[in-house]
């Protein structure tokens, strides 16, 4: 466990087998640091928690790692790749897909042409293609139309799947969003709040199919405030507060660090206690 | 009567061209192209010009190729296209929705000025006029037989343009422009070069557009600045909002309407006694009331875009029961209920 560095990373063996690493990052919006200086690794294979009290930049360094927003400083690193100032549709393609903390369907598509989207290396987004190759595009659509009926049975949508994704319900708008990443073959999955506004019988749910993500080789990073979940499903946690990483380690090590409790989990626990 | 019968005719295929030109930009892109007319006119000009020859006594223009169809019409397409690269890459990057239809307005308006005043480009306020006609000569058509044949081959090349676009719209290019109109982060997200994809777009539709002001100028013989006033943006966008905007049959509804029968139509209806010309205004009154009403009852056009259904994808029947047999045993295991009881 490390405490209060930013640059000291989980251990030196995780290090060497960081999926996504990131230094120094910084971004100011109008003079104040929502970001400042946060730096981690997320290891490999494994499901890391991203937690911290409100404000502390957790969305705001999604947003710099998946390049929906560029940081005024600091590197990122997908593997050995460095991505640093990539636009967002460049690092989907190298493998790092995110969701949102507000469900973003596609909403005028069905829920089956919201997964076809995700497909990727699509043989018919040129417009040469769609013209002169109609069979290739035929083939392709059907094996991925497949593929994707298949994930939405596993989550439960397959009933829905000619439905236009904005008439879903905001549990089954969750499981859409990471249906439809897991449909773009990520090797890093950021989740941004994927238990907010749902209910405990679905949040199971939902940390059930995050576990066989995991089983099946996807790194995943979490943004998540319910530390119950927290403990049952993730390997590591990395804390942020006030835009800088504050500790990394499990869970149950850093309950016993004073600066974590004082700052994130002490408010935490203080408030589920009056519940 | 054959002359006003085939008059409309052309106007409906013409328009049904320029429609799905701007389906493709705002319908399913949703680029809010306000500088439309801009391209039309731009098709209408180069075509034109191309097949001019290099002097005409009185009239002041560019290039004056004397190329034959259809040859100065695609340069004509492709001009427009050309157009919407260099606009683009000033517009897309940066301006999103409104910002960039109020952009796209004041280019179309500093486009027109320009041609307007600016004689040597293609004659200034004059406009193009005796643009030779395509096949007349060869085929000896007189000036009625000629417009019954150019309003056929307008229609062939209208059928044409439909097939170019229907493939665009069913292949997964189609899908990602509607992922793009629908939520630009989340499609780039999920990989998707939304510029480029907006690019792609721009350049289709303007060809479109470059094609359909093309056909205008070859037919009529002339074309100057009182043709392609900045509002006739809107007469488009009308054609489109009243078909439905998504789908290509909607357009061609669309152009039926609006173009055809509001606007054309009504100038071949005897003038009321005592009115002169008010018929004439009335249309442009009645296509704006039909618009109003449009908007308010029937916001998704006469003919909606359609869905795409699963059985539309040609899987499997064999994975597709499979598949639904999963969803019943994730059903049973309790997730789709669970789902479906967050409602």
């Amino acid at each position: 466990m490390s405490v209060a560095d930013p640059t000291t990373t989980i251990d030196a063996t995780l290090a060497a087998t960081a999926a996504l690493r990131c230094e120094g990052l910084v971004k100011a919006f109008q003079g104040v640091h929502a970001v400042n200086g946060a730096a981690f690794d997320v290891p490999a294979g494994q499901i890391t928690a991203l937690i911290g009290p409100n404000g502390a930049g957790k969305t705001t360094v999604v947003n710099m790692l998946s390049g929906a927003m560029k940081a005024d400083r600091g590197r990122v690193f997908l593997g050995e790749t460095e991505i640093t100032g990539w636009p967002s549709h460049r690092i989907a393609q190298h493998g790092l897909l995110r969701t949102f903390q507000l469900s973003r369907e596609l909403g005028g598509l069905t829920v089956l042409e919201n997964l076809l989207t995700a497909a990727p290396n699509q043989a018919g987004d040129s417009f040469l293609n769609a013209l002169l190759r109609p069979g290739l595009i035929r083939r392709q659509e059907r094996e991925n139309a497949e593929r994707a009926l298949h994930l939405l049975a596993v989550y439960g949508l397959y009933r829905h799947r000619d439905t236009p994704a904005r008439e879903l319900s905001g549990g089954q708008k969750k499981l859409l969003e990471i249906a439809r990443a897991v449909m773009g073959q990520p090797k890093v999955l950021l989740l941004d709040e994927p238990m907010a506004g749902v209910n405990p019988a679905l949040i199971d749910v939902l940390g059930g199919y995050i576990l066989d993500l995991k089983k099946d080789g996807v790194t995943v990073l979490m943004i998540e405030h319910n530390l119950g979940v927290v403990e049952r499903i993730c390997d590591y946690v990395i804390v942020l507060a006030e835009g800088k990483t504050l500790a990394t380690g499990r869970l149950s090590e850093l309950r016993q660090n004073t600066e974590v409790v004082k700052a994130y989990l002490g408010e935490v626990m203080d408030a589920s206690a009056t519940h | 009567m054959t002359y006003y019968i085939f008059t409309l005719v052309f106007f409906l295929f013409d328009y049904f061209i320029l429609a799905m030109g701007l389906n493709i930009q705002y319908g399913i892109t949703g680029i809010l192209n306000f500088a439309y007319i801009g391209f039309v006119a731009v098709g209408a000009y180069v075509t034109g010009v191309a097949a001019m020859p290099a002097n005409t006594v009185g009239q002041h223009y560019i290039l004056g190729l004397g190329l034959p169809f259809p040859f100065n019409l695609l340069l004509g397409g492709f001009a427009a296209m050309g157009l919407s690269v260099l606009i683009a890459l000033i517009t897309l990057r940066r301006l999103r929705t409104d910002y960039l239809a109020i952009v796209l307005v004041s280019l179309s308006l500093v486009f027109y000025d320009f041609c307007n005043n600016y004689v040597s480009l293609f004659n200034g306020a004059d406009g193009l006029y005796n643009v030779p006609e395509p096949f007349a000569k060869t085929l000896g058509l007189g000036s009625n037989n000629f417009i019954v044949f150019f309003a056929c081959l307008t229609g062939v090349v209208s059928l044409i343009m439909w097939f170019v676009m229907s493939r665009v719209m069913r292949a997964p290019l189609g899908r990602t422009f509607r992922a793009v109109r629908d939520d630009a982060v989340t499609a780039a997200a999920l990989g998707k070069n939304t510029f480029w994809m907006q690019m792609k777009a721009m350049m289709i539709g303007s060809f479109f557009a470059g094609i359909g002001g093309g056909l205008l100028i070859q037919f009529g013989g002339s074309f100057n600045p009182t043709a392609w006033l900045p509002a006739e943006t809107f007469v488009v966008f009308a054609v489109l909002i009243v078909g439905g905007a998504g789908n290509n049959i909607g357009m061609f509804v669309g152009a039926l309407l609006v173009e055809t029968l509001l606007i054309h139509l009504p100038a071949f209806l005897p003038e009321i006694p005592g009115h002169p010309g008010l018929i004439e205004y009335i249309d442009t009154v009645i296509v704006g009331v039909v618009l109003m009403v449009m908007l308010w009852f029937r916001p998704q056009g006469i003919v909606p875009a359609r869905l795409r259904k699963t059985a539309s994808f040609g899987v499997d029947e064999r994975l597709d029961e499979e598949a639904g047999e999963l969803d019943r045993t994730t059903a049973l295991a309790g997730v789709g209920t669970r789902a479906e009881a967050t409602r």
